[in-house]
């Protein structure tokens, strides 16, 4: 038992007072059921199937009907926070995961991401990863030869939080959320994914993840259907299970038409798209999507958006990367600005920004716009 | 109701016939009626040969056809016209439509071409002094075995194997039945037919006589002989048996309802169906739809021949005996087929994050990478195994080929295993050229490539050396005894290889996850 008795009494408490039926509005049917609510179970518990959407479901939903606006998930870590649960109940095995110790009193607080309240540690971790942490990454540096990629990153994640990464190009986004996928190794520093080491428990921790990497191929020459398969079934779903998942990810992705076609015919929203529904055939504690938005349509992308902010609200948590600033701002409740392998800001978007807009605040950080000089001759026209 | 249903068969017929722009049909008329008529001139030419050699191809003949008759349907999954479930919605009772469905089931371009040969068998009987009813007989419980059987395997193959059934499934039946049917052929081919029957096959011909496939064809010889009754309740019995089973098989299939969620299941999914839903099995599937559509691993296979020939012109021009040559493809196919997949890795190019992403173990990596070499090399080496035996003159040789195979392919393929998560190197990217070059940085891959032949070769050293003694032994008897010491030690080290080289590798794979990564980003 790692959290004090009438800490863990309190946040029930306050779950019981906070879900009473009139406190809640009458929520619409979503179509986002398709990541089921996380059990506290272990991850390979079988997780049974999850119901079946209504099909026009996708297309009623209204854009100006966004989710993210009325913010409800800063709400949710505490309620239904499965990873809080974890050494409490069903793995004692963790006792010796570092807790803080402070009781999260005050569910405000819990969104702080930057909850710095330090605790006394176990002797391998310098810094106190707080209670409810699904993400935590300390010190991580990555380097490719003379080029730093990743250079000394400090990343808090908790849980259920929808965290965006923005930098400029060759900001070392894609090789942070890589070494958090498992599919490089940092340098030094250390991972840690619900409180397990992603070096010493790689296994565990990469049944945890859902990742959509950017600019990795896929097996393209399977079908669509093939492929999700693939994916199931590579993360140890039965194949009944799979195959009942496979259908309900197309229907919300609106892939029903194009499963039979080999996905290198896909376009590269779609492409997207169905590896987006690959990472989450096995239903993740964690989705690492790199650039999920990119070359997908914007209805498509609301619907994945849509998708994304109920496994949030149940729970989840997602680690993004995106080019796209505006974006990031509307839906994202924490937000991380990379420069040069650096985090240079980091915690609430409205902490990140200030009195800025975060483009503003971006650029500031970023170094901003430099006078382009030496192409003039690009004034005058040649023909 | 007997009447009803010939006239549907043969409005079907007709049907199937006319249907027009049916190219593969009318290929399919063709090529049968080819076949029948070469067949037929062939059985007349029995006329003239001795009695026993013309019994002997008879009887041989005619169980290949029983045989073929009981497995064809099933292993083509061709759809039955008249399958006995579709009347199951018209409330008939058994009794009346088991016969009308076994007559109905008479008429059909098949079952026509096999009375055309039954009639040149009866002449052939005639001609050697058999008397007609005989002979017409004999041929009639010929004529019902095969039906019957043909039928019976069509229902069971629409009850039992329809739900799955698919191409794949079909290509491996076909598959199977090459590795059994080649061997078998290139042996019967090798025999000495020229003054009698071939000692082997007077043996097996004497025992198909008395078992279900032979007895039919028997029966006019038996009759000569005495043991006319004998052979007769053999074939009766047979023939009743088989009624027997279809009788069980309409009223199954006209009572039973498939679940209906068998169909559905499993839809598009092509290998991935075929093979069981574990990692191993997925990779499998995977490999298998790669390997059998992705030019760069044609290509790769395209090699294996190419090297046999290389390897064996220049000594035949020099001067080594060809009864030697003749047995050089076995090891050079087996080494080849057992080297192919030492960088398969490489060839998923980036892709290859599923698995490491996905936490997949690393042995089942390896093993279902195996399946498409195992699929496209253990029929390979069925063929060039008898074939390379046959041009050597001698079968004695034939285990020790086998261990010489067995050896070399399967520890090349550990070995494989091994490398492949270890070193590999850069190839063309996927939907490149296969013959396009691609940029290296670092290693080229040479190392890799060598170690794994050398490696094999080296391993398989005992067996190879066994197989030489064998081989150019002077005692018969001590160079049969190394020539099954020789398949066991194979056998032995092939599979040994194997299986540390598929854990090794599986370690391996696991460990450098993020190496193999760095390269596949980097290739």
């Amino acid at each position: 038992m790692a959290l004090p008795r009438d800490d863990h009494g309190i946040t029930v408490g306050a779950v019981e007072e906070r879900f009473t039926p009139d406190a809640l509005p009458p929520k619409p049917p979503l179509p986002l059921s398709v990541v089921p609510p996380r059990p506290p179970l272990p991850p390979d518990v079988e997780i049974p199937p999850v119901p079946p959407l209504p099909a026009s479901a996708v297309v009623d939903h209204p854009i100006t009907d966004d989710p993210i606006t009325d913010d409800p998930i800063t709400d949710d870590p505490i309620t239904d926070d499965p990873i809080t649960d974890d050494p409490t109940t069903d793995e004692p095995d963790l006792a010796d995961v570092p807790v803080s110790g402070e009781p999260v009193a005050d569910e405000s607080d819990v969104d702080a991401v930057v909850a710095e309240e330090s605790a006394p540690e176990a002797i391998v971790e310098p810094v106190p990863e707080p209670a409810g942490t699904a993400l935590a990454l300390r010190g991580v540096v990555k380097q490719f030869g003379d080029t730093r990629a990743v250079d000394g990153i400090d990343l808090t994640i908790p849980t259920g939080a929808f965290y965006g990464i923005v930098g400029p190009n060759g900001a070392g986004k894609t090789t942070t959320l890589s070494m958090i996928a498992g599919l490089l190794t940092p340098d030094r520093g250390s991972i840690r994914v619900g409180g397990h080491d992603a070096r010493t428990e790689s296994a565990r921790v990469k049944r945890m993840l859902g990742v959509l990497p950017d600019r990795l191929r896929t097996f393209d020459r399977l079908t669509g259907r093939q492929l999700l398969y693939y994916y199931g079934v590579l993360r140890g779903l039965k194949p009944v299970v799979v195959e009942t998942r496979i259908v309900d990810l197309a229907r919300a992705f609106d892939l029903t038409d194009s499963l039979g076609r080999p996905v290198s015919d896909y376009s590269a929203g779609m492409t997207k798209k169905v590896m987006l529904a690959g990472a989450m055939i096995h239903s993740p504690r964690v989705l690492v999507l790199d650039e999920p938005f990119e070359a997908v349509d914007p209805v498509s992308s609301d619907v994945i958006l849509e998708i994304l902010t109920d496994y949030v609200s149940h729970g989840g948590t997602v680690v993004l990367s995106s080019h796209s600033i505006g974006l990031i701002e509307r839906v994202c409740t924490q937000v991380a600005v990379l420069v040069g392998g650096q985090v240079l800001a980091e915690g609430d978007v409205d902490e990140v920004r200030g009195e800025l807009s975060l483009e503003q605040r971006f650029f500031q950080l970023a170094g901003g716009l430099v006078d382009v000089e030496g192409v003039e001759w690009l004034h005058t026209f040649s023909d | 109701m007997v009447a009803h249903l010939l006239r549907l068969r043969l409005d079907l017929l007709v049907g199937s016939i006319r249907g027009g722009g049916r190219a593969n049909a009318v290929i399919g008329l063709v090529l049968l009626v080819v076949v029948t008529t070469v067949t037929c001139a062939g059985v007349l030419s029995l006329a003239d040969a001795e009695p026993e050699r013309a019994q002997a191809l008879i009887i041989l003949g005619g169980s290949v056809l029983v045989l073929g008759c009981m497995l064809g349907p099933i292993v083509l999954g061709i759809a039955d016209p008249l399958d006995p479930r579709r009347f199951g919605v018209f409330g008939l009772s058994p009794r009346a439509l088991t016969p009308a469905l076994a007559l109905a089931g008479l008429i059909s371009i098949p079952v026509l071409a096999l009375l055309a040969l039954l009639v040149c068998v009866v002449i052939v009987w005639h001609a050697h002094g058999v008397a007609l009813p005989v002979a017409i007989l004999a041929a009639a419980l010929g004529l019902i075995t095969c039906v019957l059987s043909a039928r019976c395997s069509h229902v069971v193959g629409t009850l039992v194997f329809r739900p799955r059934h698919s191409r794949e499934l079909s290509g491996v039946f076909v598959l199977i039945l090459l590795i059994v049917v080649v061997p078998a052929g290139v042996f019967v081919a090798s025999l000495q037919w020229r003054d009698a029957v071939p000692e082997p096959l007077a043996g097996l011909v004497t025992a198909l006589a008395f078992t279900p496939w032979g007895a039919a064809w028997t029966l006019p010889a038996a009759v000569a002989t005495g043991s006319g009754w004998f052979v007769g309740a053999i074939a009766v019995l047979t023939a009743g048996l088989l009624w027997a089973a279809w009788t069980v098989l309409v009223a199954m299939a006209t009572t039973r309802t498939e679940r209906p969620t068998h169909a559905g299941e499993h839809a598009g999914l092509g290998w991935f169906a075929l093979l069981p839903g574990t990692p191993a099995g997925a990779i499998a599937a995977r490999s298998l739809v790669y390997g059998l559509r992705d030019r760069r691993y044609l290509v790769n296979l395209v090699i294996v021949p190419v090297a046999a020939a290389l390897v064996a012109v220049p000594l035949l021009v020099a001067g080594v005996p060809a009864e030697f040559v003749a047995l050089l493809p076995v090891p050079i196919v087996a080494l080849f087929l057992g080297w192919l997949p030492h960088n398969d890795v490489a060839y998923d190019s980036t892709a290859v994050w599923m698995h490491i992403a996905g936490g997949v173990r690393g042995v089942a990596d390896r093993v279902g990478r195996l399946a498409p070499i195992l699929l496209v090399g253990i029929p390979l080496l069925a063929i060039v195994v008898p074939v390379s035996a046959a041009l050597h003159g001698d079968w004695s040789v034939t285990p020790a080929l086998v261990g010489i195979a067995a050896s070399l392919f399967l520890s090349a393929l550990g070995l494989s295993s091994i490398a492949s998560a270890v070193a590999p190197y850069a190839v063309a990217r996927p939907g490149d050229s296969p013959f396009q070059q691609p940029q290296r940085h670092g290693s080229s891959g040479v190392l890799a490539q060598g170690l794994v032949m050398v490696g094999a070769i080296v391993v398989s050293l005992p067996v190879l050396l066994l197989s030489w003694q064998s081989i150019t032994g002077e005692a018969v008897l001590l160079s049969s005894a190394l020539s099954l010491s020789a398949l066991w030690t194979g056998l032995g080290t092939g599979v040994g290889v194997l299986i540390v080289g598929v854990i090794v590798g599986g370690w391996a794979f696991n460990r450098r996850g993020d190496r193999i990564m760095e390269f596949a980003e980097t290739a």
